[in-house]
Order: structure tokens, then sequence, then C-alpha cells
């Protein structure tokens, strides 16, 4: 019963010469024995899941939290995280989902939900009681750092109730769920540091990027989530827009994992992937054009930089630290941690809570590391901004913000535009 | 923008990038994946075996001169007098990072050292933790594994080392000794060996079972970021010289020797890429504009001013191949010396002392280590190559894979050191 082929990743697993590196430097299975690694996990496990085996030969898959290190050191190019993905795919198609999980991946929803009253979403939801029934009847981890809803209203409600720059120069962003309900400080911060560079902001009717469900094995959701984002996107790049985006993690679904995972390359996707940058990917390429304002204020401070295992995933470099470079007086230091360990929604299960901890410890040490002076750490993901707060007790601000305090236009103290 | 790129992280690539970088350039690393450098033993093989002689090289300097008199191709022999500077480079470099190697107590020779499957193997630089396996000692052997771990074989080993005239035996330690996992590889024990406690069991374990006079062989998992700490302590608190034996991949010898070139580069500025798959080059009229590697939504440029390709031979992929005999060089798609057809790849027999022609297949260089086409013509101005990509050897039957990786990094750029 397979309900996904597996054309574009399939041959990468003949490349796979069992040399180990993965499994050496799985940030998972170096803390756990219930993941066995990536490469048992994934091509190996493999061998069994083709031509129409009934059952997946084992669950421990489960356990992958999908960070992609595994693709990242990999020498010989197998797309190993991918394998992952569809072997989870494989499992719900057979046994169907937990209701948590499926939970999880609608956190449109829950966030939507949620900002109708977000003051009562909070009180209602974050106290010891609620999350220790959360956690006791739906394995939702009770100490997990799950996001708490804006209390000043979305990003969409805030952007659409502002007087805007009107510009030839157009941009379209994409904010994602995080943005809209639980941070939408970071949407700020980019709309004001677009239409600082001279750039009118478009911000079109958009949906969840579907990674919580791609993640989840919910391929079939996932893929409506991934088709509705196509019909609002691509026709701005038929316009030749730039289509931004500050979730490191919705750009990567957008222009390569949904339609690598789910098979569905066609001329839209291709589009679409050639519109999409990450926002600090587009701010190092005006700056390779010369457009860039140089005009930034001293930022004098040390400032962590934990690199997101999806930043990474991009393998576009490292623009974010390419940008916050350019800021005179800061002090940017950039850590090795593989991953934070959160991973999606993977740290907020019961199960993992404790993996994704340990997983972190790599990260939090090295921000330990820096000295207690450090105010401010940064990261790519929200979700590793979450971990990190979490493990470290320190405030972490996406790279976009600190950019928009270098302009003065933005104080990272409060999260909001000055 | 650099005024270095270096593909490849191999031995070749991070030691051609020290050396540019400690020439003052602004040097990146652009590599597809982490380098063979994780596959191998962690020593520095210079030359083991000389192509045809009936006996393996006992002083590889001395033999390299008849080698490169015979191969005046030969990388060592195009690289003129740059090994000896090299090694001694690498030796201080890797006192400075604070994982010492050194050579065979006669200085000259090379070093014999057990295999994981207790072969005698011929090196000629190892690390510190290796070195009490030296076979030309004396004091016979004790090899230790643990029960129930299937990446290292103490009885087998112990059986060839007998064979071969060394004396050994072989003990099981229960591997809770180490860590409480069922299903544990070597860098998971190299990590917990880190931990002081877990040094402690292991030593008291060892002192029951080891007798007056023996050496004590372990698999190489004595310590991954601690590891001298932890060579030493287990040492000290055994009474008895320790030595490890490489293991199956993932080598964590091989690791160790990464993570300390690596965390050197960074201090000394380099950026390193990995996951970064080169797939295209702009040339204007002989020099190389930029290279561009594959990324999640337009292909990630990379301007320099001068390429050094390291990338590896066939299993590195440095070099690739497919079933009606073309062989390719991956990046620059460089002119090969290689087999003219399929039937050319392989000698009639697997061991044939003169080795298979293919895989002395690879990039032929000029005296300044610039590739050149068939008629000796430089290719490009600003490109250099190192390592395992080279034509005219064939590392793996000479065993000199990590002495032309270090002699020819040296040579790269033309700097003058």
């Amino acid at each position: 019963m397979h309900t996904t082929s597996w054309h574009s990743v399939g041959m990468t697993l003949d490349e796979c010469i069992k040399c180990n590196i993965c499994t050496a430097y799985c940030p998972v299975a170096a803390v756990t024995d219930k993941f066995p690694g990536p490469k048992y996990a994934g091509p190996q496990a493999q061998r069994f899941r083709e031509s129409g085996q009934l059952q997946s030969p084992d669950f421990s898959v489960d356990y992958c939290s999908a960070c992609r290190v595994c693709n990242e050191v990999c020498p010989s190019g197998v797309r190993i995280a991918e394998i992952n993905a569809r072997a989870k795919a494989q499992i719900v198609a057979e046994r169907g989902i937990p209701l948590r999980n499926w939970f999880f991946g609608r956190n449109e929803q829950l966030g939507r939900i949620g900002s109708i009253a977000p003051h009562l979403a909070n009180l209602g939801f974050h106290n010891p009681v609620s999350r220790y029934l959360a956690e006791k009847i739906m394995g939702v981890a009770r100490h997990a750092p799950i996001p708490r809803w804006s209390t000043q209203g979305s990003f969409r409600k805030w952007f659409f109730s502002t007087p805007r720059l009107k510009s030839d120069k157009k941009v379209v962003y994409f904010h994602g769920c995080s943005t809209n309900y639980y941070e939408p400080c970071v949407g700020k911060a980019a709309v004001i540091v677009l239409e600082h560079l001279g750039y009118e902001v478009i911000v079109p009717p958009q949906n969840c990027c579907g990674l919580p469900m791609l993640n989840n094995g919910e391929f079939p959701a996932a893929e409506k989530l991934y088709r509705s984002n196509l019909e609002k996107l691509v026709p701005y790049a038929d316009k030749g827009y730039p289509i931004i985006g500050t979730s490191v993690s919705c750009v990567l679904v957008l222009r390569e994992e949904a339609s690598e995972m789910l098979d569905l390359e066609n001329e839209a996707t291709r589009q679409l992937k050639a519109a999409m940058w990450d926002m600090m990917e587009w701010l190092r390429d005006l700056r390779e054009r010369g457009e860039l304002d140089m005009n930034f204020r001293e930022l004098k401070m040390v400032l962590p930089y934990h690199v997101s295992c999806q930043a990474r995933a991009h393998r576009m470099g490292r623009p974010a630290l390419d940008v916050m470079t350019l800021i005179p007086g800061l002090d940017v230091r950039e850590g090795n941690a593989k991953c934070c360990g959160l991973a999606g929604t993977y740290g907020y299960k019961v199960e993992k809570y404790e993996i994704a901890m340990k997983v972190g410890e790599e990260a939090f040490r090295f921000v330990r590391a820096q000295g207690d002076e450090v105010r401010f750490t940064t990261s790519d993901s929200e979700i590793c901004r979450w971990q990190l707060e979490h493990g470290t007790h320190k405030a972490c601000r996406a790279p976009i913000e600190i950019i928009a305090a270098a302009y003065g236009l933005y104080d990272l103290d409060k999260r909001q535009p000055i | 923008m650099s005024d270095v790129i270096v593909i490849g992280a191999g031995l070749a690539g991070l030691m051609a990038a020290y050396y540019a970088a400690r020439a003052g350039e602004r040097v990146k690393i652009v590599a597809k994946g982490l380098g063979a450098t994780h596959w191998h033993a962690g020593t520095v093989d210079v030359l083991g075996y000389y192509p045809t002689a009936a006996t393996p090289v006992a002083r590889p300097l001395d033999t390299l001169r008849d080698l490169t008199r015979a191969q005046p191709q030969h990388p060592y022999a195009l690289a003129d007098g740059a090994l000896d500077r090299a090694l001694q480079d690498f030796v201080t470099l890797m006192q400075e990072v604070g994982l010492p190697y050194a050579g065979a107590t006669s200085t000259g020779d090379n070093l014999w050292l057990p295999s994981p499957l207790g072969v005698a193997r011929p090196t000629f630089l190892a690390p510190r933790a290796q070195r009490a396996g030296d076979l030309s000692r004396p004091e016979p052997m004790l090899i230790v594994g643990f029960q129930g771990w299937r990446d290292f074989y103490p009885t087998l080993i112990a059986e060839n080392l007998n064979k071969q005239g060394h004396r050994a035996r072989a003990e099981l330690l229960p591997l809770d000794l180490i860590s409480a996992r069922r299903d544990v590889n070597t860098v998971q024990l190299a990590t917990a060996l880190d931990d002081p406690a877990r040094v402690e069991s292991l030593a008291a374990a060892l002192r029951k079972v080891v007798q007056p006079g023996e050496r004590i062989g372990l698999p190489a998992i004595l310590g991954l970021d601690a590891h001298v700490t932890t060579l030493e302590r287990l040492e000290t608190q055994v009474g008895a010289p320790i030595f490890e034996i490489p293991t199956l991949p993932p080598s964590v010898p091989g690791i160790r020797l990464t993570n300390a070139l690596r965390n050197r580069l960074r201090q000394l500025g380099v950026r390193i890429e990995i996951n970064a798959d080169v797939i295209g080059f702009r040339a204007e009229g002989d020099r190389v504009m930029w290279i561009e590697s594959e990324a999640s939504g337009r292909p990630l440029k990379h301007r320099a001013e001068k390429f050094i390709l390291a990338t590896g031979g066939i299993l590195g992929g440095g070099i690739n191949s497919d079933h009606t005999g073309k062989v390719w060089e991956v990046i620059f798609n460089l002119p090969l010396v290689a087999p003219a057809n399929r039937g050319q790849w392989f000698r009639a027999h697997f061991f044939d002392p003169e080795g298979h022609p293919i895989f002395r297949a690879g990039v032929a260089v000029d005296r300044e280590f610039q590739p050149i086409d068939a008629r000796g013509a430089r290719v490009f101005t600003n490109v250099w190559a190192v390592g395992n990509v080279l034509a005219h050897c064939d590392p793996v039957r000479e065993r000199s894979l990590e002495g032309i990786a270090l002699a020819t990094a040296r040579c790269a750029l033309t700097i003058d050191h």
C-alpha cells in the first residue's frame, strides 16, 4: 500500500555507501536508543519498504526529528531526510494518525481560534493544570516551549490597519502562521525594513505551508495546503515580484520540500521556487547588487547566533551572518550546534521532549559560553528561538529584528517598531 | 567575496585551506559533505608498498627517490621536496591543536600497526593513541573488545596477530562498562568515554584482565573531545601501555583529526560550507570567475580569485564514471588521464601487483599543481588541484593517500612558505 511514489529520492538511495557519517552526526541518535540513526531508518530500512510490501518494517523512523543534518553531512548526496519523511507518511497511511499529531498539523487553525481572545486562550492553555492535563490526555509535553498567542493582535490585522508605503518597487511577503499569530513583531520588522529600502509590501492571502503535516506524515492534507498556496502565490511570481519569507522552514517547504516529497514538480512549483526568497538571502542579494542601505547604527553587543538546521538545509550559505556582520559594533558569534532539538513539533511530544532538550544542550552550551552579559541571542527559525529561550532564559530575536534595530526602526527590548 | 575557494573538505582540502589562510588569504571551503577523513584510520601513510616490489617499504622517504625517478609524473615527483616540509608542518600543527602525531622510534622508518583485522599495516605518522601498537615492540598484546558489539572482534585480531608472529590474546568485557545503550556506534562510545567515571570503570575492569608486561589494544573509541585526557587517565589508572586499533567507519581517529583541523581553520577565519554540491562554474578566457552550488531556491554563487580542487578520487566523488567507460572530473570537467575504454580499466587479477589502470586515473597537473591538458597546456590560470583527484598515482595500493594530500596541499597556490 504505497500512497506516495518514490521517484525523486529513490535513486539517491543507491548512492549510499554505508559509511555511517550520518549516524555519527545525527543529533537524535546521539542521545537516545529509540532512534537507530539515519542510515538504518533511512536507506537501509527503505530496502524493505519497496515493492508492494504491506507493512512498514519498523516504526523507529517516527523518532527522526527531520532536522536534515544527515543530508547535510552525507558525502554521497543521499536524501535521507526525505526518505524518512516518506516512510512516516507510509506509516500514517497504514495505521492512521494519533489525535495529538492531527492537532499539531493544524497549528494555523489553533492560531486563529486562540487569537479571537488571546488573553483568555493564554490563560486557559498556559497554566500548570491545563498543561498537566494536556500531557496526560493528549501527550503534549507539559514543559515544552509552546508559544503564547500574541495579545497585540495578528500581524495581518496590524498590516491592514496601518497606512503603508506605495512604490513602483514591489515585493510580496509570506509571513507564515507563527508570525501571524505568535510573533507578529517579526513581520512588522520585515515590513518596516522593506519599506525603509523603498519597497511596497504586498501581503496576499496565504495559508499554512504544510510543514507540520509533512513532519507528522499527513501527506494528503499537506498537499491541499501546498496547492492552495500555489494558487494564491503563483500569480505574483508571474508578475515577477519576489516573494519573501521570514520563516526559513516555511520558505524551504514552499520552494522545495513540498513539491519534492509530494511528487508535485510542475511549471507552477518551479515558478514558485524561483520567486521565493528567504528574507536574509534577499537582503544579501541586495547588498551584492550594491542596493542595500549601509547606514546601520552601531549595535554594541555580543550576539550568539544559532544557525537553524532548517536554514542550513537551504544550502544557501549563511545569509543572516553575511548581513548581520555589516552592522558596526555587533559581535556576531556563529555557533556550531547541529540542531536546537525542538525541530517543528517534535519536542512538543511527551515521549520526545527529553530527547529534544538533550539535543538542544549543544546550542544552550554555546550560548552560555558567550558570557553572562549576553542579552539577546538570534536564530533563523521561530522554533529555535522558542527552544533557545526555554533552554537559556535569554531573549532570542529573529535576524530581521536585529537588522530593523540597526536601521534605528525597531526596539529590540519591546519587540516593536519605534 | 573570498580570495581563495577550496572545493572539498577532506585532508587535502583542509590542509590547502590552512596553508592559504596562513598566508593571509580570505578562504572559504565549499564541500558536498564531510570528507573521507571519516573513513580512514586517522594515520598519515606516506608510502607502504612500492609497486612490483616483493616486500613492503621500510623507509618510505628513501624509497620515494626510486619512485620519483621511475615515475616522473607521480604527484610526489612533482611536489619535489615538499613532502618532508609538509610532514613537519603537519606534526607542528597537530601539536598546536592538541592532537599530537609522531612516527616510528627510528626516524624515517615506517610504523607497523595492527589493522581492524589484526593485519600489520605500514604507516608513517600516527596519533599518540595508536603508537603503542607498534608491532616492532616486543611486549605481548592483550586485545580487548566488548561483548555483543558488532564493530570490533578482538579474537579475530589476536588470532591473526599470532599467525604473523606477534604475541597477542583476546578478552571480551561487558559493553555496559562504557555504555548503557543497547545499539551503539563508535562515535557514541567515544563520547561516552569523554566521561571520567566511565574511564574509571573501564580501567578497573582492565586491571583485572591484564597481565604484567602486556600492552592493551582497544577499539579506537577512547574519547572524542576529551580524547587526550581520556587516554592519559586510562593509562595511569591501568598502569599499562594502551593503544587504539582503528574500527569500521565512522572512524573516531579520522573525526578527531577533522574536528581539530576545522577548529583551527575557524580560528583563522576560514568559512566552511558543507552540503554545497558544486553544479556549475563560469570561466572567462582562461580564468574561473565563480562556481555555483546547488541550493533550495537558486544556485549559490561563490566568487574568488583562486580555486583549489580537492574533491578526491572515485570514492571521494571528485571523479565519476559510467557504465560506458566514460570517466570525468565533476567540477570543471578538466581533461583526465584515464584508460581509453572500459576494457582497460582492470587487469585480469584482482591482486595484480601493478594495480589497476583505472585507479591511476585523474587530473594531470604541471609542477605548480595547475591542471593541464593532453598537450601539457594549463587549462585555467587560477585553478590548482591537490590530493586524490590527481592522476599518475594509486594511493590506496601505494598506501600514500595522506602523504600525497599533505605534500600537494602545500604546493597549491605556489605560496612562498
